[in-house]
C-alpha cells in the first residue's frame, strides 16, 4: 500500500502510519511541529489550527488519509513569511499574548481570515477567530492586534 | 495506505464501498471526535462528483462532500440553509464539515438536517447497483440508524428551490460560536390567494430524530390567517401533547418550553 504523501511547510514528506491517525498527533509526534497544540481533541478550541491548501482546519479533526496530496502549513512554516512578521509585531505591540498556548492557532486563524478578507470589520475579526479559545486575554487585545496587522500590513494580504 | 482508501471518483468510491467494510469519511469533524478504533476509512473528500452544487428547475443539489463554507458562498443555496449552517461551530469546522457527514452521523442535532426536514428535501443514495431517491425523514430510522445499505453512499441532498423564502430559524445553544444545538427550530410558511399552503415546523436536538408532525400542520393548511389564528390554541395544544422529548444536556421540560415558545413565535411572525 502507498504511503500518504503531502507537503509540510513546503517540504514533501510521506507518512507510512495509519490513515486514521490524527493529523494533530502526527504533526506533533512524528514531525515535531509542536506549535500545533492539543487542547480538546473535539474541534472546540482551535489550538491545533493548521492551514491545509490555504484553508483553516482543526488538525485534531483531520485524519491523515484526508491530506494525501495536500499542502499543510503550521506556525513552523508560517513564521518564515512577511505576513507573520506583521502579525507578530501587531500581537506584540498590544500585548495580545499571555500564556501563548492559543497563539499559533490564533495567528493562523488571522492569516486565514486576512487572506480572504484583507480589511475585516471588528465583527468579521471576531467571527474569524470564533473557533479559537483564549483563557488569558479576554480577546479584545487579540482582536485589536489583528485589526492593527490588517492596517499596518496593508498590501501583504 | 494503511487503514484507508482514497477515492478519486465516485465509481471508485462505490467499488471500495461494496467490497470492503469501510466507514465513509467526508469532513471528519464527527468521526475524529468519535475516534472509533479498528476501522478503515473511505476518504470521499476528493471525489469530484460529491463536491458540486448544481441547480435544476426544482432542486438545489448539494453534493455530500460539499462543506458548509462552500454552501454559504454559493448563490444557489437558499437563505434558510445558509443561515443554519453559518451558525455551525466556527470557521475551521465549517471548512471541513459536510452535508453528507451531517446526515451520515445520524444525529438529531445536525443543523443542516433540520432544514432538510422542514424543506421536504430528498436524498440521492448511490451504490454500484444504481441509485435511489429517499425522503429525508424516511432516511432517519432512529438515533444513529439510517436507511443506508453497507454498499451505499449518500451522493447529494435535493433541496427544493422554491417555497423556503418565508421562514423562522432559531438555534438555542450554550454560546454563540462552537455550540451544539440544545434546541433548534425551523419553520417554513407559505400562503397563496389568502390561504395557507405550507406551515412546516421541525424541531432538532430534542429527540432521537428531528421531529415534524404533518398531521398537526394539516390543521392550518387551506385556512386563512384569521382562521388559523382561531385554531392556534388547539394547534399548540396538539404539539404540546404529541411532543415527548428526551433529556440531553438540558432537561426535557426546558426543551419542551423552548420548543413551544419557538413554535408560537413562528406563527406570530406570520400573523397567526
Amino acid at each position: 500500500m502507498d504511503e500518504i504523501r503531502f507537503t509540510l511547510n513546503g517540504k514533501e514528506v510521506s507518512y507510512a502510519g495509519s490513515a486514521t491517525d490524527r493529523l494533530l498527533d502526527v504533526l506533533r509526534n512524528d514531525y515535531r511541529c509542536t506549535s500545533v497544540k492539543c487542547g480538546c481533541k473535539e474541534g472546540e478550541c482551535g489550538a491545533c489550527s493548521v492551514l491545509i491548501d490555504g484553508v483553516l482546519y482543526n488538525s485534531c479533526c483531520v485524519a491523515m488519509g484526508a491530506i494525501n496530496g495536500a499542502s499543510v502549513v503550521t506556525m513552523e512554516g508560517f513564521r518564515e513569511t512577511k505576513r507573520f512578521e506583521a502579525l507578530e509585531k501587531a500581537f506584540g505591540e498590544v500585548s495580545a499574548v499571555q500564556c501563548g498556548f492559543c497563539i499559533p492557532g490564533m495567528v493562523l486563524a488571522a492569516e486565514a481570515l486576512l487572506s480572504k478578507n484583507p480589511h475585516p470589520t471588528e465583527d468579521e475579526i471576531r467571527e474569524g477567530l470564533s473557533g479559537n479559545l483564549c483563557r488569558c486575554t479576554g480577546y479584545n487585545a487579540i482582536v485589536n492586534a489583528v485589526n492593527n496587522a490588517a492596517k499596518e500590513g496593508n498590501g501583504l494580504w | 495506505m494503511v487503514n484507508g482508501y482514497v477515492a478519486a471518483s465516485l465509481r471508485e468510491a462505490l467499488e471500495i464501498r461494496a467490497s470492503h467494510d469501510v466507514v465513509p469519511y467526508a469532513g471528519g469533524t464527527d468521526l475524529m471526535v468519535e475516534n472509533r478504533q479498528g476501522v478503515e476509512y473511505l476518504f470521499l473528500n476528493k471525489v469530484p462528483e460529491l463536491r458540486t452544487i448544481t441547480a435544476d428547475d426544482q432542486y438545489v443539489r448539494i453534493g455530500a462532500a460539499v462543506t458548509f463554507t462552500e454552501a454559504i458562498a454559493s448563490p444557489d443555496v437558499p437563505q434558510l440553509m445558509k443561515e443554519a449552517v453559518s451558525r455551525i461551530a466556527a470557521p475551521a469546522i465549517r471548512n471541513a464539515g459536510t452535508f453528507g457527514g451531517n446526515l451520515g452521523n445520524g444525529s438529531a442535532k445536525a443543523d443542516s438536517v433540520l432544514i432538510e426536514f422542514v424543506a421536504d428535501a430528498k436524498l440521492r443514495l448511490v451504490s454500484k447497483k444504481g441509485e435511489r431517491i429517499v425522503d429525508v425523514d424516511k432516511f432517519y430510522l432512529g438515533r444513529k440508524k439510517l436507511d443506508l445499505g453497507s454498499d451505499e453512499l449518500i451522493a447529494e441532498v435535493l433541496l427544493p428551490k422554491q417555497g423556503l423564502e418565508q421562514y423562522s430559524y432559531e438555534k438555542v445553544g450554550g454560546r454563540n460560536a462552537l455550540a451544539i444545538s440544545r434546541v433548534s427550530f425551523a419553520g417554513v410558511f407559505a400562503a397563496k390567494d389568502g390561504k395557507i399552503t405550507n406551515v412546516a415546523a421541525a424541531f432538532g436536538a430534542v429527540a432521537d430524530t428531528v421531529l415534524r408532525y404533518r398531521d398537526i400542520e394539516a390543521m392550518l393548511i387551506g385556512k386563512t390567517v384569521d382562521e388559523a389564528k382561531a385554531l392556534k390554541a388547539d394547534y399548540l395544544k396538539a404539539y404540546a401533547e404529541r411532543m415527548v422529548l428526551t433529556r440531553g444536556r438540558v432537561s426535557a421540560e426546558y426543551r419542551k418550553s423552548v420548543c413551544m415558545n419557538l413554535l408560537d413565535g413562528f406563527l406570530t411572525k406570520f400573523g397567526i
